[in-house]
C-alpha cells in the first residue's frame, strides 16, 4: 500500500520539476514518464485496462486537505495523546489506526475522513446498493505489508476518482455511503483471513449458483378427513419386508460412508495450505448496528466482495477500535476465540474505550422517545459541558459520482470474479457489441479446466434475448426470449440452427392465436402442446416417415415437408357436451389409413366410449359408394342405448377424414413456422443490434442530434432577436452617463434628444436626396447648353448619345423626385412613431 | 295466407307428407343413401320445412323432439296448436297463415327466433314462457294499440322486432316510443335504430320510461326479498326449528284456547301470562339456537362424508381406467397381430393367451370394485354411528326443552288455577269489583266449571307443546333415514353400474375376439 501512492507522487512531481528546469531535460522527463506509465500498466495486466484516469493533482484539492483547521489540530493532539496513553497501558497491543496521513502527505483523523454524502442515485438508498456499488466500482490493492495497517488513507473523493484503494479507503468510502443514507454504521479495523483480505473467492459458491437451487419447497399438510377410506389389506408378510428394509439399510450405509469418504478427500484436497500469518492479517470492514433503517440485527459488510456477515462469522478474527464520523473506540474484549463473542454496545467503557468524552455512540443506542427526554436534561448540562469537545465536520469535500461513472460501475466496466468451479464476468451495459450483461462460467473440477456450462445474461437486444445456457456436455443451447418477439417464442433448447435437429421450442400461449405453449422435435416426431384453446385441444403429437429421396427440379429437399405418419391430439373435457360424444383422443394412423377416435369418460365410468374406422382408399372421391358398416367399429359404453346408426358414424367420418387433411395442413405450417423461427434466429445471430430507448438521451443519436438542433435554433432565435432589440436609447444614456435611475428632466431631456436627433437624420435625408437632385439637374442643364452650343457640328452618333444621356439623367431626376416625396411623407409618420416607442418605453413611461 | 277455402282443398299433416318432406329436405348423397337404407327416425329430425302446403291444422308433430326449426309459413293455419312436445324448437316460423291470436307457445321456451308476419293478430299476448326470445317478427297483421308494446319489454334478449305494416305504425311517435320502452332493440323495422332515435327516445320519455323502471326494480327488490325470506324458513325447516326464535309457539297454544281468553278477564291473569310467555319464548330460542347449530353441524359431517366418498370411488376409478386403458392398447397390438398369423397352433396359442388376460382384466376389476365396496361400507356404518349419535344427542336436548316448557305450562296451570278458584269464592262472596263479560261471568256458576274450563284450557297447551316436540323428532329422524337411504341406494346403483360396465365390456372383448375368429378360416 505505501509503495504505491509514493511512486503516484514520483509521477505527479515529474512533470512540475520539468517545468522549471531547462527544456533539455525534457527527452528525459518524458523516457521517465514512460517509465513511470508502464510499470502502472504491468500491475493491472490481467484485466481489460480501463481509460487511464487523470491522475490527482495535489494543486487542484481544496485547501482543508492540504491543511489543519484549530479545531482538527487539537483533535490529532487528543489523540496523540490518548495513542501515547495507550501504547503505555497497553505495550503489547499494535498501535492504533488514528491518524493516518491523506493524500496531500497530511496527518488527518479516521472520522474526520468520513464524509456523509447523499448522491441522487437510488440504488445507493439501500446498504446492498451501496455495498455492491463500492465491491464493483473499486479495485483493490493489498496492503503491504499485510500485518501493518497503512500509513496513508485517502479521501473518498480521491478513491472515487482513482477507483483503487487499499480495504480502509473501500470501508470509508462504504461507510460514508451508509451514514448518509441513515444507517448506523461504523468501519472496523480488525484482522480476517486470507482469503478475505485478498479478496479470494475460490474457496466459495458462486452466489448465483446458490440462488438457482433455492427451490421452493412447499408441501401442503394434507387434511385428515374423518371419512377417508382404509387402504386396502395389505397381504404381504411383514417379517420379509423387514429382512429386505434392513438389508436396503446395510447397503445405504456402506453407500453414504463411501460417499462421505469422497467428500471429506475431496474436501481436504480443496483445503487451502495453512496460513502463516493467521490471525495478523489486519483488515477494514464496517459494522452496521441496529435500530436505525429497520435493521434488526447487528451485521458485517465485507466492502471488498460486498457481502454481508453475521457477527459472529469465523472469517473476522479480531477487531483492534472502530469508529465512524462523531467517535472512535478502542476494544478492549478478548479476541481470542475471534468475534464470537464480542459485545457491540460501544455504550460500555468497560468494553469499549472511547476518545472523545461525550456519548454519542451511547445515545444512538437509546430509545427516541428517551432521547427526547433527555435533551432536556442535556440541554442544561450542554451550558456546563460546553466545553466537551466535538468532533470536528469533515475535512473532504463533497462526493460526487457522475452518471457515466455509475454506469459503468466497474473500472473499465469489466469485472471478473474467480469462483469455486466457477467464474463470473460482470459487463456494463452497452460496453459489448452484443449486449453481454453477465457471464457465468462454471466447471467440474477447481482449476477451471473443464468447462461445464456457461450461462450469459444479456440487455437491450433487438432479438429480445435474455438469457443463453450452453451445456458443453451435450452441446446443447438454451435461450430465453422477453415477451414481444415474433411468433411469441420464449425458449429455445436446440443443438444446432438447422431444421430438422433435436430442439424443444417454449411460447408465450398467450400472445399467440393458437395457444401454441411448447413445441418439442425429437427425431421424427413432434410434440405440440397448447393452453387454453377453445376448441380444448392440449396435444398434438406427430410421427414423420422419411422424405421421400427422388427430388423435382428446382426444389429444396429441406423445404419439402415430411410424410405424415401418425397423428395424435388429444382434448380436454368440454362441459357442455356429454362424456360419449366429447371426444379425448384422436389417432390418424396415416400410413395404416386407419383413425381411432377415443371419448372422455363420464364421471363415474371406467371404460370410454371409442370407435375406431378405416378410411376409404380412394378417398378423393366422396360420393362413391364406399361406405359399408364394417369400416367402423364402435364400443359403446351403456350397454342399453341403441347403437350409432351408420349414417351417424359416416358424417363422423366424412369429418374426421376432412379434419385428417386439416391438421396435416397445421403441421405442414408448424414446420415451415420452425424453419421461419430458424432462419430468422440466424440472421439476428448474424447481426446483432442493441435497441437503444427513446430515452436514453446519451446513447440515442437519433435524439441527441435532434436535441442538439433544437439547441442551436434555439440560441440562433435569441441571437436574431437581441440584434433587432438593440436599445436605440443607449447612445442618449451615455451622454447623460448611464445614469442608473432616471429623474423627469433627464426624461424630458432624453426624449427631446431622440426626436431632435431623429428629426435632424430626417431633414439631412431630405437634404442629401435635394442635393443630389440638384446635382443631376444641374449636369443635365449644362449639357443641354453644350448640346446647343455644338448642336450644328455634331455627328449621329454624338447625338444618340446626348439624347440617351438626356433620357437617363431625366429618369434619375424623376426617381429623385418621387424619393423626395415619398421620403416628406413619411417622415412625420416616423416621426410620430417613435414619439410613441419613447411614450412606450419602460423606462420613459413614468414621467411621459 | 289469405285464400278463399272453397278455391283450394286445405291439405292434412300425414306421414306421408312428413315421409316426403324428411327425404326432401334430410342428406343428400351417399349420405342420403344410407339414411335411406336405414330409414330416419323422426325422432332424430332437427329442421323440417311445410310450406305451401295448405295446412289448416297443424297436428302430428309430436313425435319431432329433436327439432330445433320448424317453418310452417304459407299455409292456411288458423291456430296454433299441436307445438307442445317440441320444446328444443328454437326457430318458428308460421308467417303467411290466418293466424287471429297468439297462443299454444307455453311449452316453447327455448324459442329465440319466432316470425308471425302476415297474419290476422290484434293483440301481442301470450307469449311470457318465451324468455329467450330474440328476434320477433309480427309485421302485417292488426295491431293498432302503441301501448301493446310495452308487454315486449319482459323480453331482455329482444334485439330485432318487425312490426312493419300495422295500423299502429301511424301513430306519430312509433319510432320514438318503441325505442324508448325497448331500450336494446337494435333492429326495428328492418332498419338500424341508431344512437339518434335513442337519444331522442330517451328525452321524450324521459320520465315515464324511468318510473316504469323504478316500479320494475321494487318489484324485483320485493321478490328478492320474499325469496330471501323463503330460504330463511326453508333453512330453519332443515334444522327442524322453524317458527321456535319468537313467540309463534305461545301463540299457537293460545289461538284454539277459547277458555284462555275468557280466563284472560280476570285480575292478575294478564301478569301472568306475559310472565309465562316471556319464559316460553326464551326455551324456545333457546331450543333454536341449538338446532341451528345442530343443523351446521350436521351439514358439516354430511359434507365431509361426500367429499371422502367422492376422492374414494375417483382414486378406485382412475386406478381401473389405467388398467383398462393398459389393456386395450395392448388387446388393439394383439388383434393385429392376430390378423397376420396364419399357423393355427400359433392362432390357437394367442387366443387362449388372449382368454387368460380378459379373465384376467375381469378379476382385477372386480377386485377393485371390491374392495372399493368394502371401504365404502365401513365409512357409510362409520357416518351412519356418527351422525345417529348427533340426532340422539340433539334430540334428547330437545325433549329436556320441551319438559321444562311442560313444567313452565303446569305451573301457569297451578296459578290460574289459584286465581280462578279465589275469584269463584269472590264471585260468590259478591265481593267482584270488576265488571266481567257476560260469557266469563258464566264460568264461575259453579267451581266444576271452572275448573273444567282451566284443565281444558291446561290441556290444549300441553297437547300443543307434545304436538310441536313430535313433529321435530319425527322429522329428523325420518331425515336420517332418508339420509341413510338415498346414500345406499346410491351405493348400490354405483356398484351395479360399474359391475355391468365391466361384464359389458369383458363380453365386447370376447365377441371382438369371436368375430375375428371366425373371418380368419376364411
Amino acid at each position: 500500500m505505501e509503495a504505491a501512492p509514493e511512486r503516484d507522487l514520483d509521477i505527479e512531481d515529474a512533470p512540475e520539476q520539468d517545468d522549471e528546469v531547462q527544456v533539455d531535460f525534457a527527452q528525459e522527463a518524458l523516457e521517465e514518464l514512460d517509465r513511470a506509465l508502464s510499470t502502472v500498466q504491468i500491475n493491472n495486466s490481467a484485466l481489460p485496462m480501463p481509460a487511464k484516469r487523470e491522475e490527482l493533482n495535489n494543486k487542484q484539492c481544496p485547501l482543508s486537505y492540504k491543511r489543519n483547521c484549530q479545531k482538527e489540530k487539537l483533535l490529532i493532539a487528543l489523540a496523540e495523546n490518548f495513542r501515547r496513553q495507550f501504547t503505555h497501558l497497553y505495550p503489547d497491543r499494535k498501535p492504533l489506526f488514528l491518524s493516518p496521513l491523506n493524500e496531500c502527505g497530511v496527518e488527518k483523523f479516521v472520522s474526520t475522513t468520513l464524509r456523509p454524502t447523499v448522491l441522487p442515485y437510488p440504488d445507493l438508498f439501500h446498504w446492498e446498493g451501496c455495498t455492491n456499488f463500492v465491491s464493483d466500482f473499486l479495485s483493490l490493492e493489498p496492503l503491504d505489508p499485510p500485518t501493518d495497517p497503512p500509513r496513508h488513507l485517502y479521501s473518498p473523493t480521491c478513491v472515487l476518482q482513482t477507483q483503487r484503494g487499499s480495504c480502509f479507503d473501500f470501508s470509508t468510502l462504504l461507510c460514508s455511503l451508509l451514514l448518509a443514507a441513515g444507517y448506523n454504521a461504523y468501519c472496523v479495523s480488525g484482522y480476517a483471513t486470507k482469503d478475505v483480505c485478498f479478496l479470494n473467492l475460490c474457496h466459495q459458491e458462486c452466489p448465483l449458483l446458490a440462488n438457482r437451487e433455492k427451490g421452493k419447497m412447499e408441501e401442503q399438510a394434507a387434511t385428515a378427513l374423518n371419512y377417508s377410506v382404509k387402504p386396502p389389506r395389505d397381504l404381504s408378510s411383514g417379517f420379509e419386508r423387514r429382512q429386505e428394509e434392513t438389508r436396503q439399510k446395510e447397503v445405504q450405509a456402506v453407500r453414504l460412508k463411501k460417499q462421505q469418504e469422497a467428500d471429506r478427500l475431496q474436501e481436504e484436497l480443496e483445503k487451502p495450505p495453512p496460513d502463516p500469518l493467521y490471525g495478523l492479517r489486519v483488515h477494514c470492514w464496517v459494522l452496521v448496528k441496529c435500530g436505525a433503517r429497520e435493521v434488526p440485527e447487528d451485521f458485517f459488510i465485507e466492502p471488498l466482495s460486498g457481502k454481508t456477515f453475521p457477527t459472529t462469522d469465523e472469517n473476522f478474527l479480531g477487531i483492534e477500535s472502530a469508529w465512524n464520523n462523531h467517535n472512535h473506540w478502542v476494544n478492549m474484549q478478548d479476541c481470542r476465540h475471534g468475534c464470537t463473542n464480542m459485545s457491540f454496545d460501544l455504550g460500555d467503557p468497560i468494553k469499549w474505550e472511547y476518545l472523545l468524552c461525550g456519548d454519542t455512540g451511547q445515545s444512538l443506542l437509546l430509545i427516541p422517545a428517551m432521547t427526547k427526554q433527555q435533551e432536556f436534561d442535556e440541554d442544561e448540562e450542554d451550558k456546563e459541558e460546553s466545553k466537551a469537545f466535538e468532533m470536528p465536520p469533515s475535512w473532504v469535500s463533497e462526493l460526487h459520482i457522475s452518471q457515466q461513472d455509475m454506469e459503468m460501475r466497474c473500472p473499465g466496466g469489466v469485472k471478473v470474479l474467480q469462483y469455486r468451479k466457477a467464474k463470473l464476468e460482470k459487463f456494463a451495459p452497452y460496453l459489448l457489441k452484443d449486449g453481454l450483461l453477465t457471464r457465468l462460467t462454471t466447471c467440474h473440477d477447481l482449476d477451471c479446466t473443464h468447462v461445464c456450462i456457461v450461462k450469459e445474461w444479456y440487455q437491450h437486444r433487438n432479438d429480445h434475448l435474455e438469457e443463453r445456457e450452453l451445456r458443453k456436455d451435450g452441446n446443447i443451447t438454451l435461450e430465453h426470449f422477453r415477451r414481444g418477439r415474433s411468433f411469441a417464442l420464449k425458449s429455445h433448447r436446440y443443438v444446432t440452427l438447422t431444421p430438422d435437429s433435436d430442439r424443444e421450442m417454449e411460447f408465450y400461449s398467450q400472445a399467440r392465436a393458437d395457444g401454441l405453449a411448447r413445441r418439442v422435435e425429437a427425431g421424427s416426431e413432434m410434440t405440440e402442446n397448447f393452453e387454453d384453446r377453445p376448441d380444448f385441444l392440449f396435444y398434438r403429437h406427430t410421427v414423420f416417415g422419411k422424405r421421400n429421396r427422388i427430388l423435382m427440379p428446382g426444389e429444396n429437399m429441406e423445404q419439402r415437408p415430411r410424410p405424415l405418419m401418425k397423428v395424435v391430439e388429444r382434448f380436454h373435457r368440454d362441459t357442455t357436451k356429454p362424456a360419449s360424444e366429447d371426444v379425448e383422443e384422436r389417432v390418424f394412423l396415416v400410413s395404416e389409413e386407419r383413425i381411432q377416435v377415443t371419448y372422455h369418460r363420464d364421471d363415474d365410468r371406467i371404460i370410454p366410449a371409442w370407435s375406431i374406422f378405416t378410411t376409404p382408399q380412394d378417398s378423393g372421391n366422396k360420393n362413391t359408394d364406399t361406405f359399408a358398416p364394417d369400416m367402423a367399429s364402435t364400443f359403446q359404453v351403456d350397454p342399453f342405448q341403441k347403437p350409432s346408426k351408420n349414417l351417424f358414424l359416416y358424417e363422423t367420418l366424412m369429418g374426421l377424414m376432412n379434419e385428417q387433411e386439416k391438421v396435416a395442413q397445421r403441421i405442414k405450417d408448424s414446420e415451415k413456422e420452425v424453419r421461419a423461427i430458424l432462419e430468422l434466429r440466424q440472421h439476428e445471430e448474424n447481426t446483432i443490434e442493441l435497441h437503444i430507448s427513446i430515452y436514453n438521451t446519451a446513447r440515442n443519436d437519433k435524439a441527441r442530434k435532434h436535441r442538439e438542433a433544437l439547441e442551436r435554433m434555439a440560441e440562433e432565435a435569441r441571437l436574431r432577436r437581441e440584434e433587432k432589440e438593440l436599445d436605440f436609447l443607449a447612445p442618449f444614456l451615455a451622454q447623460l452617463g448611464d445614469p442608473d435611475q432616471l429623474t423627469r428632466q433627464m426624461a424630458l431631456q432624453l426624449r427631446s434628444d431622440c426626436l431632435a436627433d431623429l428629426k435632424q437624420r430626417l431633414i439631412d435625408k431630405a437634404n442629401r436626396i435635394q442635393a443630389r437632385f440638384e446635382k443631376e439637374t444641374q449636369e443635365l442643364q449644362q449639357k443641354q447648353q453644350w448640346y446647343q452650343k455644338n448642336q450644328l457640328t455634331m455627328n449621329k452618333e454624338d447625338e444618340d448619345q446626348y439624347l440617351a444621356f438626356c433620357s437617363d439623367a431625366m429618369f434619375r431626376i424623376h426617381i429623385f423626385k418621387l424619393r423626395l416625396s415619398r421620403h416628406k411623407d413619411r417622415a412625420p409618420q416616423k416621426y410620430l412613431a417613435l414619439d410613441e416607442k419613447l411614450r412606450r418605453d419602460p423606462r420613459l413611461t413614468p414621467f411621459l | 295466407m289469405s285464400r278463399i277455402y272453397d278455391t283450394i282443398e286445405p291439405s292434412v299433416v300425414n306421414e306421408e307428407m312428413l315421409q316426403k318432406a324428411i327425404v326432401e329436405q334430410g342428406p343428400q348423397g351417399v349420405a342420403g343413401r344410407i339414411a335411406q337404407e336405414e330409414g330416419i327416425e323422426f325422432g332424430e329430425v332437427t329442421q323440417l320445412r311445410l310450406e305451401f302446403l295448405n295446412i289448416l291444422k297443424i297436428d302430428h308433430l309430436w313425435q319431432f323432439t329433436a327439432l330445433t326449426k320448424l317453418q310452417l309459413d304459407n299455409n292456411i293455419i288458423e291456430k296454433i296448436e299441436g307445438l307442445d312436445s317440441l320444446v328444443s324448437l328454437v326457430w318458428l316460423d308460421l308467417s303467411f297463415n290466418n293466424i287471429e291470436k297468439i297462443g299454444g307457445l307455453d311449452k316453447l321456451v327455448n324459442l329465440q327466433d319466432l316470425s308471425l308476419f302476415n297474419n290476422r293478430i290484434s293483440v301481442i299476448d301470450n307469449l311470457d314462457a318465451l324468455l329467450g326470445l330474440q328476434i320477433l317478427s309480427i309485421g302485417n297483421n292488426f295491431i293498432s294499440e302503441l301501448d301493446s308494446v310495452i308487454y315486449l319489454r319482459r323480453f331482455k334478449d329482444l334485439r330485432t322486432l318487425n312490426l312493419a305494416g300495422n295500423p299502429l305504425c301511424n301513430e306519430e311517435n312509433y319510432n320514438i316510443f318503441i325505442a324508448a320502452y325497448l331500450e336494446d332493440l337494435v333492429y326495428l323495422d328492418y332498419r338500424l335504430l341508431d344512437e339518434k332515435t335513442h337519444e331522442a327516445a330517451f328525452a321524450k320519455y324521459q320520465y315515464v320510461i324511468e318510473e316504469k323502471k323504478h316500479n320494475e326494480a321494487q318489484e324485483q327488490k320485493a321478490k328478492d326479498e320474499k325469496k330471501k325470506i323463503e330460504e330463511e324458513l326453508q333453512l330453519h325447516k332443515d334444522a327442524f326449528v322453524e317458527h321456535l326464535n319468537g313467540p309463534h309457539l305461545y301463540e299457537s297454544m293460545f289461538a284454539d284456547d277459547a277458555e284462555a281468553t275468557k280466563l284472560a278477564f280476570l285480575t292478575g291473569v294478564p301478569a301472568l301470562l306475559d310472565s309465562f310467555r316471556t319464559q316460553l319464548v326464551t326455551q324456545c330460542s333457546q331450543l333454536f339456537e341449538a338446532g341451528l347449530t345442530q343443523h351446521w353441524k350436521r351439514d358439516n359431517e354430511v359434507k365431509t362424508f361426500y367429499t371422502c366418498h367422492r376422492e374414494a370411488v375417483i382414486d378406485n376409478q382412475e386406478r381401473s381406467a389405467k388398467i383398462v386403458a393398459e389393456f386395450e392398447s395392448a388387446r388393439r397390438q394383439g388383434m393385429n397381430e392376430l390378423h397376420h398369423v396364419t399357423d393355427p397352433d400359433m392362432v390357437d396359442a394367442l387366443v387362449d393367451q388372449h382368454n387368460v388376460e380378459i379373465s384376467h382384466l375381469y378379476e382385477t376389476l372386480m377386485n377393485l370394485e371390491l374392495q372399493l365396496v368394502d371401504q365404502l361400507e365401513d365409512v357409510i356404518k362409520d357416518f351412519e354411528r356418527n351422525i345417529s349419535d348427533m340426532i340422539s344427542a340433539f334430540v334428547e336436548h330437545v325433549q329436556g326443552v320441551f319438559a321444562q316448557c311442560r313444567d313452565l305450562e303446569n305451573h301457569h296451570h297451578e296459578k290460574l288455577l289459584e286465581i280462578a278458584v279465589a275469584t269463584l269464592e269472590r264471585v260468590a262472596k259478591n265481593e267482584l269489583e270488576e265488571e266481567m263479560p257476560d260469557d266469563v261471568r258464566m264460568l264461575f256458576v259453579d267451581k266444576d266449571t271452572v275448573i273444567n274450563a282451566v284443565s281444558a284450557s291446561h290441556d290444549t297447551h300441553l297437547l300443543k307443546i307434545d304436538n310441536r316436540e313430535d313433529d321435530l323428532v319425527t322429522r329428523i329422524n325420518a331425515w336420517l333415514a332418508g339420509q341413510m337411504r338415498t346414500m345406499n341406494v346410491n351405493e348400490g346403483s354405483r356398484n351395479r353400474k360399474r359391475i355391468s360396465e365391466i361384464l359389458n365390456y369383458t363380453d365386447y372383448v370376447k365377441e371382438q375376439l369371436e368375430i375375428l375368429l371366425c373371418h380368419e378360416p376364411l
